[in-house]
């Protein structure tokens, strides 16, 4: 006896007195035989469906099979009128509907529930048989559905509002005809049905904005009650602004500025977050928005207070002055109890700060970075960046602290923001070059993270060699040869080699190192030093600068192309790298959305990479011949938005050939478009061929194609091209897409003109030494000219323009250009079509417009010509 | 089952419960029939095709029916066969005005009795020949000929033309069938 109760009791310990703990699928499955009974045995169904629910919520999955049979089992329950079981009966319909078969089986027992007396059933019901409902039947249940959207039951209507919104997903059609009835639901008493109908009213006309835009003012005017409601129409509004390009509306504007006025609080807060995260707002219309929210900085309710501080802080960011008003009661919460509001706050001081308060701002940061998670620690990091790029003389200050940070405990994540904001601060201050540099070394002697370490080796082998003293830096990099793992060792091997390539002084005992490190145990290392110490014994400085400071970069996909192609030709002329495309140099990244910023994007539209029209133009026969793809432009759009056609060119470059693709779509409905082709005139080009697309249905895209020969004098290369949309018209039915029996007749509608630039011949290429580059090229090609960009207000823009006219890859960083800098030199390098290096150099001065003058070097005389010529 | 529980049922003071499989093509009149053994203030006024089934109850004599009454159309007709095997009695509803389709309705009361689960049970099986008002109606004795039903010989079965709107005749077929279910209860109570 008591035995079995300390076993009793050790059960229940294990299970932390959770009942289920011990339940097995296959003996559920057998239990739920006990769902057949007659008449129905409640207590123990109820006790068995309760377990197949546990099981499903713990990740176990069913087989269609017994799902189906459990399920079917389940729907004998439907007798019994016990309301606990009824319910976990529609909780089961829900969880299994995706995996049984025949769930169709339900549905007129649901459609009776919902229509039914009892109000327990009805909600839940509307719940499950949305679920089990799919495209083809929603005809069957389309008037339940609407009695239920007005029921006077608020649990009713806002659960048919919901599962409305579920339905929107797949038959969007059927619910734009319930229009009337969710419009009634939206003057409903109830807070919720408010909410959850303007909910499903935005999404039906989501597509229409001018019906959006009716329905706001409207709403706006006479106002619903539920402050639920209300909040939503805040967001809808704030977006209407925002896509409204044409100047804002003001009474949109004041509805925001009036909602700050509102009763509830979360209305308040949701009004001053719109107005600050509006991308036009003035700091004047800021003020009111801010001063409420500087009310819920001290306000008792933590989450007012979180809130406050966190959009704030996300204000803090673009508009800095703005927040100023609000440091004093920030100040206060630096002591608050939650250390996330702590944190926030800081974070905003350290953005809006004046030069004088980083230092008081420093010790506080440093008494409580200890109690914060990592997630906070990255914040207070990337403040820190944002603080040093303000503030260069405080840099010093900061890269002190920073490197107090870096020894600290942390994740990986924590340190690869904390290195980065210092290989920021390197790049942008050249006179804490040096100090960072050493910080980074000490930090890698001991840096358990091997991408950490092997970007730092990077790093110091770009900067390292242009420092005073390069040598200080080879004690470093080579404890890594002898200390880390595989890859860090690799990596210290190619630095290692840069050392030696860039430094005279180094070479010799570069070169003894190398040696050392041929003896290493993993290929790859070996390998490198193998191939570095081949190069740098020759002490040939074109070849040390080609294949170790500007190493070949082919985009490597092209490349494997490129040479399977070769093996099946001809193999007795050598492989001509030339014609393989160099990678194009990779974009700056997003940078990871912080847990601060979690605004959502809108998702852009995917443009396929270079690789995927390379495959799907030699997928063409007509195009198979045309040799490996040069570069693709980003596409051009060649009609209005919300024309009957829209139609997209995408301009790919080859050797000889420009292949011109257009992506075509129609938005009539009651067409059917057949033989679709884009005839293009322009003088000296010949159009080789057409491809038309076939048949264009309705809001289905297609592409036709029109092949161009470039012409072989090479100034000529560039012109503007008329361009006009011929096809075939047949009406159809808008419904089914059927188009009559009657042929059809012939169209044509104009486009806009396509332009071939010099940009469409370059493609942007890295360079990791532009000086270098730029010797090894020689004055033999060189072009120089003087150019007067009047239209240029500014250095940036006249950075911006150039860069994207020539389609090159700015250098070094010339992109950047100081602030208050009135002259400043541009690098862009790219390669020309057929494999031509070419290297810009722009002199740019700011004086009443922007003067430039302009030197081009490349390896071919025409090239630089083109280029010269391009910006005149 | 205890003596005194016996002495209940046999004085009618305690209620049986059967369920009762309604089945039978589309459009021949299932739920209208079901309808009308309803109460006064739970009839509906309407009646849509069934998609899927519904539970109904209704009580005669001393017997508590549980119905599933199951949708007749076409494509639902495969999923009768998961009711069949809890069921203590079948009532099959057959259009009789719609003289073209008797022979799907007796291909699918073949399969019926085909079935595992159906063939070696004892279990009453009730027709109604239905819509006997319409003018083109034929008599319960041709419904039964189209059907084949003096082949079943291993079941009790009673047909009956029936009116679901009006419930002419629904009476008459239910107590006899309450009467088989009654019987098939006391064999097995002597069992």
């Amino acid at each position: 006896m008591i035995g079995s109760f300390k076993q009793a009791k050790k059960d229940e310990e294990d299970g932390c007195g959770n009942p289920y703990h011990s339940v097995d699928k296959t003996s559920v499955l057998q239990e739920a035989r006990v769902f057949n009974e007659t008449p129905v045995n409640v207590k123990r169904s109820t006790h068995v469906l309760t377990k197949i629910l546990y099981l499903l919520n713990q990740g176990e999955t069913l087989a269609t099979k017994e799902a189906t049979d459990a399920f079917f089992a389940m729907t004998k329950l439907f007798q019994s009128n016990d309301l606990v079981l009824r319910r976990l009966v529609y909780l089961g319909i829900k969880e299994l509907c995706n995996v049984a078969e025949d769930t169709i089986i339900v549905t007129s027992s649901l459609t009776k529930d919902m229509t039914g007396r009892e109000d327990q059933y009805r909600a839940p019901a509307i719940r499950a048989l949305c679920r089990i409902t799919d495209a083809t039947m929603m005809q069957a249940i389309e008037r339940y559905m609407k009695q239920a959207i007005v029921d006077r039951a608020p649990g009713v209507s806002s659960a048919a509002l919901v599962s409305c919104r579920h339905i929107m997903k797949d038959s969007p059609d059927v619910v734009k005809r319930w229009v009337s009835e969710v419009q009634e639901a939206l003057s409903s008493d109830c807070v919720m049905v408010q909410f959850h109908a303007l909910g499903v009213l935005h999404q039906i006309r989501k597509s229409d904005k001018l019906a959006v835009t009716k329905m706001v003012s409207k709403l706006t005017s006479s106002g619903p009650r539920s402050p639920y409601a209300i909040c939503l129409l805040i967001r809808i509004v704030a977006r209407l602004i925002e896509e409204d390009e044409a100047g804002a509306d003001c009474r949109l504007f004041d509805f925001l500025e009036s909602m700050l006025r509102h009763k509830a609080e979360m209305v308040i807060y949701e009004a001053a977050n719109a107005i600050v995260t509006l991308r036009k707002s003035s700091a004047r219309d800021l003020a009111p928005a801010i001063s409420v929210l500087q009310l819920f900085l001290s306000s008792p309710k933590p989450t007012l207070r979180f809130a406050a501080v966190r959009t704030l802080s996300k204000v803090a960011m673009t508009q800095p002055n703005a927040v100023t008003a609000c440091n004093l009661d920030l100040e206060n919460l630096i002591q608050d109890v939650n250390r996330s509001i702590a944190t926030l706050a800081i974070t905003t001081l350290l953005k809006t700060g004046s030069e004088g308060s980083v230092d008081r701002l420093m010790k506080s940061i440093s008494s409580f970075l200890n109690d914060i998670s990592d997630e906070f620690k990255i914040v207070v990091v990337e403040a820190l960046r944002a603080l040093a790029l303000k503030y260069p003389r405080k840099q010093a200050v900061l890269m002190g602290q920073l490197a107090d940070m870096l020894r600290s405990e942390g994740g990986l994540p924590y340190k690869e923001a904390i290195a980065s904001t210092i290989i920021t601060i390197i790049e942008d201050n050249p006179e804490a070059k040096e100090k960072g540099l050493d910080h980074l070394c000490e930090f890698i002697e001991d840096c358990e993270h091997t991408t950490l370490a092997v970007r730092i080796l990077h790093l110091l082998g770009r900067e390292g060699p242009r420092t005073r003293q390069p040598a200080r830096y080879i004690r470093f990099v080579y404890n890594r040869v002898i200390l880390e793992n595989a890859a860090v060792r690799a990596a210290a091997v190619s630095v290692l080699a840069k050392f030696g390539a860039q430094c005279e002084t180094l070479l010799s005992n570069v070169l003894v190192l190398l040696q050392r490190c041929m003896m290493d145990t993993e290929d790859e290392v070996r390998d490198r030093a193998t191939y570095y110490h081949a190069v740098l014994a020759t002490r040939d400085s074109a070849l040390i600068h080609r294949y170790i400071l500007n190493p070949p970069q082919f985009a490597l996909p092209s490349l494997e192309r490129a040479l399977v192609q070769y093996l099946r030709a001809d193999t007795s002329a050598p492989f001509e790298t030339r014609a393989v495309p160099t990678a194009p140099p990779p974009q700056e990244e997003k940078k990871a959305q912080n847990i601060m910023e979690v605004a959502p994007r809108q998702e852009e539209r995917v443009v396929p990479t270079h690789e995927k029209y390379a495959e799907q133009l030699s997928a063409i026969p007509q195009f198979a011949n045309l040799g490996p793809l040069f570069k693709s432009s980003a596409p051009v759009e060649l009609t209005e938005s919300e024309t009957e056609y829209m139609v997209r060119c995408i301009k790919h470059t080859f050797r000889d050939y420009i292949v011109l693709q257009f992506d075509c779509t129609n938005t009539l409905n009651d067409q059917l478009l057949e033989a679709v082709n884009v005839v293009v005139e322009g003088e000296d080009w010949d159009v080789l061929l057409y491809i038309p697309c076939p048949s264009l249905p309705y809001s289905q895209p297609g592409s036709c194609y029109a092949l161009l020969r470039i012409p072989e004098d090479i100034m000529a290369t560039t012109g503007t091209f008329s361009a006009t949309l011929k096809f075939k018209v047949r009406d159809c039915d808008p419904a089914t897409g059927e188009p009559d029996t009657e042929d059809g007749y012939e169209d044509d509608y104009t486009l806009e003109d396509i332009e071939i630039s010099v940009a469409d011949h370059v493609q942007r290429a890295a360079r990791n030494n532009f000086a270098a580059g730029w010797d090894e090229l020689g004055a033999t090609n060189e072009l120089e000219d003087t150019f007067a960009l009047s239209a240029m207000s500014s250095l940036e823009e006249a950075v911006t323009q150039v860069t994207q006219f020539l389609g090159m890859h700015p250098c070094d960083r010339s992109d950047r250009i100081p602030e208050g800098k009135s002259a400043h030199t541009l690098y862009l390098a790219g390669t020309y079509r057929g494999g031509h290096e070419v290297l810009v150099r722009a002199k740019l001065a700011l004086s009443d417009g922007v003067t430039m003058q302009l030197t081009v070097r490349s390896d071919d005389p025409g090239v630089s010509e083109v280029i010269a010529s391009a910006v005149g | 089952m205890g003596m005194f529980d016996r002495l209940a049922f046999f004085l009618g003071l305690k209620k049986r419960e059967a369920s009762v499989l309604v089945i039978g093509l589309d459009n021949s009149g299932k739920s209208t029939m079901l309808n009308h053994f309803k109460t006064e203030d739970q009839k509906t006024t309407d009646i849509v095709p069934t998609v899927g089934f519904n539970v109904e109850k209704f009580k005669t004599k001393n017997v508590g029916f549980t119905a599933f009454d199951m949708s007749g159309q076409g494509r639902y007709r495969s999923l009768w066969e998961h009711y069949y095997h809890d069921c203590q009695g079948v009532i099959f509803v057959v259009d009789s005005s719609d003289k073209l389709r008797l022979v799907v309705a007796k291909d699918e009361l073949d399969m019926l009795l085909q079935h595992a689960e159906i063939r070696h049970r004892r279990i009453p099986i009730l027709f109604f020949a239905n819509k006997m008002d319409m003018r083109d109606a034929v008599s319960s004795v041709k419904v039964s000929a189209a059907l084949g039903l003096e082949r079943i010989s291993d079941k009790p079965w009673h047909i009956t033309a029936s009116n679901a709107i009006t419930g002419e005749g629904l009476h008459e077929g239910v107590e006899w069938l309450t009467n088989q279910i009654k019987e098939n209860f006391g064999n097995n109570m002597n069992r």
